[in-house]
């Protein structure tokens, strides 16, 4: 797990142009959207369920399932663990 | 000074028919022209769309224009025989073209992608339209997404205000592209079904394609060559809601603004206005903000509303000149345009004018907002 | 009137950090925006009430390619899943909303698009423009960027009294 949480890292970090984050800067628990979290908006949700397609093989149909599936990296890994096709 | 601005010719393509008469026929009956895609080769094959009903070599034949020419610039040469006809002009003399485009030539592009896009930029697909007609000073493209044809009549307005011309064509032409299509389609913004604009169970837009062209003069112009002016450009507006890239203010601000700025210039009240054209897309957050700004302006008193992209779909950079010839022929035959596949109210929206209505409009608003919160309203007034 | 050019190639990201370092979306942003964001900064910076939102400012931006290196990657993207973040700067005025949005300018936005730098039209353009009693002034770009290392990009903030 800790390792696919990496991976998810990285991979964020270079589909949504997070310039100059590493994973080191990303806690695992903390909100990806709002204001609080990394500021991440509607576009950032459509990349991230290309992402999920893309590298796992999970498509999700509208983004409102993303909002909630993206809640944090944390939850992120373990909906990709359970449902990856990839 | 501020001349008054009359148009004198209108033309029009699109998914509901070739040419006014047409236009005017599917409009009063109620008749969409959204379907399942017939020409465009794509992938994306489950969305419905307003296409025009017309192969590339069938348009080219009504015009005899060299059928390798991009079938944006092949839609807009019989709108601008159309407009310039029934203008009394045979050409493009002592004018200027603007058009307003965001695919220009690319649906032939794709096909040949990367090779010619080095050198093909959209401006190319007006250059070729104003060649095949002949005679204008000039022409330029404006590229402001879904608000470029709304833009473009504005741009024209300002060179008849400024003296530097005193006759202008403007409007715009879009085809559609797969490349487009799957743009509309990763932003999930498209429906699957036809589009159901201000309805509560709305999910999306259908892209749609046409092109519309008006002849724009001052009121002095028109009457020293003897034209009769079909309607009055009263008024109109611009800003930027400067909230997102594609998605719209939940207040609306920027349509409000444009719709203030049109009135104003107008010397119109809100309750002066007969009839909204809307933009009304069909996806959640236009309708919504859209409603919004609507309702701020104004008040309980709304006046009929309906989106007409429910009959062509949404033709993007052409959808403010395709738009504001159905408000001329509103205006000139006393009928509004009804909202089609509209069922259920949804309380975050406006509801619109879902039956066929017969009625004297005398002054008519039209709304084309663009993304990157271009946000432009137009006001069509009765000539008298 | 101020006048602002970036030369061709030169460091974008150390340019941000030299006149914003405060908009992470910069990096979300194509070349053409990119550039467009950075020559309003150069423009406007310690300007007396910049964030104040604003609809006497227009914004006019001038090119020939207009996002045409972005849309060959988004292009290249349909291969196998279009990019809704690259798809979203296929429009060559996308670099006005971000100005817009960063500024808050609610006054009006336009992009044109020229075979190459026709002083004489673009100037025409923007005197049309100012036939807005509300617009006192405006940025106006000419942004030609055919990549991604390699542009024209010069901008003026002109004000409606330079134009007499």
């Amino acid at each position: 797990m800790d390792q696919l949480i990496t991976e998810l890292k990285l991979k964020v970090i270079d589909a949504l142009n997070l310039e100059g984050m590493t994973p080191e800067d990303m806690d695992d628990n903390a909100p990806l959207f709002g204001d609080e979290g990394l500021g991440l908006d509607s576009i950032d949700v459509l990349e991230l369920i290309v992402l999920l397609e893309k590298n796992y093989g999970i498509r999700l149909k509208t983004p409102a399932e993303g909002k909630e599936v993206f809640k944090s990296i944390a939850v992120m890994a373990d909906y990709v663990a359970a449902n990856r096709t990839k | 000074m501020t001349p008054d601005i009359v148009i004198t010719g209108a033309g029009v393509v699109s998914a509901i028919g070739c040419g006014k008469t047409d236009t005017l026929a599917a409009l009063r009956a109620g008749r969409s022209g959204i379907a399942p895609i017939r020409y465009l080769d794509t992938p994306l094959k489950e969305y419905p769309v307003g296409e025009v009903p017309l192969s590339d070599a069938e348009i080219a034949a009504l015009t005899g224009a060299p059928v390798q020419w991009p079938r944006t610039t092949l839609l807009a040469i019989p709108a601008l025989q159309e407009a310039l006809a029934q203008a009394g002009l045979r050409d493009g003399q002592d004018m200027m073209l603007i058009s307003g485009t965001t695919v220009g030539g690319m649906d032939r592009t794709e096909k040949s992608f990367p090779q010619y896009s080095r050198d093909h930029s959209c401006g190319s697909s007006t250059d070729l339209a104003a060649l095949f007609i002949g005679g204008f000073d000039d022409a330029t493209t404006l590229s402001t997404a879904c608000s470029s044809a709304a833009n473009a009549v504005i741009f024209g307005a300002n060179l008849l205000r400024s003296g530097r011309y005193k006759r202008v064509v403007v409007g715009g032409s879009e085809s559609l592209s797969s490349y487009h299509l799957h743009g509309f389609h990763s932003l999930m913004i498209l429906d699957r079904e036809p589009c159901r604009p201000f309805d509560a169970t709305r999910a999306g837009l259908n892209l749609g394609e046409g092109a519309a062209f008006l002849v724009l003069e001052t009121a002095d112009s028109a009457a020293e060559r003897g034209a009769k002016p079909l309607a009055r450009l009263s008024g109109f507006g611009n800003a930027c809601d400067a909230f997102h890239q594609t998605a719209s203010s939940a207040d609306g601000e920027g349509a409000f603004l444009a719709m203030s700025k049109a009135l104003q210039m107008a010397g119109l009240l809100p309750s002066d206005i007969d009839y909204v054209n809307a933009h009304g897309t069909g996806t959640p957050n236009n309708d919504a903000s859209e409603s919004a700004a609507l309702r701020r302006i104004f008040g309980a008193d709304l006046p009929p509303v309906s989106s007409t992209k429910a009959f062509t779909g949404h033709t993007t950079s052409a959808s403010g000149s395709i738009e504001a010839v159905f408000c001329l022929l509103a205006l000139q035959h006393g009928f509004l345009p009804p909202q089609l596949h509209f069922s259920t109210p949804d309380p975050s929206c406006i509801v619109p004018c879902h039956s066929g209505l017969s009625a004297t409009p005398r002054h008519i608003l039209s709304n084309a907002f663009g993304f990157g919160g271009n946000d432009t309203s137009l006001i069509f007034s009765v000539y008298e | 009137m101020k006048h602002v050019t970036i030369p061709s190639g030169a460091s974008l990201p150390e340019l941000y950090r030299q006149w914003a370092g405060d908009y992470p979306k910069f990096f979300k942003m194509d070349t053409l925006s990119k550039l467009g964001f950075l020559l309003t900064e150069m423009l406007v910076a310690g300007e007396e009430g910049r964030f104040t939102p604003r609809e006497d400012r227009a914004v006019l931006v001038f090119s020939r390619e207009g996002c045409l290196a972005n849309d060959r990657h988004y292009a290249a993207s349909m291969a196998d899943f279009p990019s809704p973040a690259l798809f979203v700067y296929t429009l060559p005025n996308i670099v006005t909303g971000e100005i817009a949005i960063r500024n808050k300018y609610a006054g009006e936005t336009s992009a044109f698009l020229m075979d190459g730098l026709n002083q004489s039209l673009l100037w025409d353009t923007v005197r049309q423009s100012f036939q807005d009693p509300v617009t006192q002034s405006a940025i106006v770009a000419w942004i030609n960027c055919p990549s991604d290392t390699e542009w024209e990009a010069q901008a003026w903030l002109i004000e409606r009294n330079d134009l007499m």
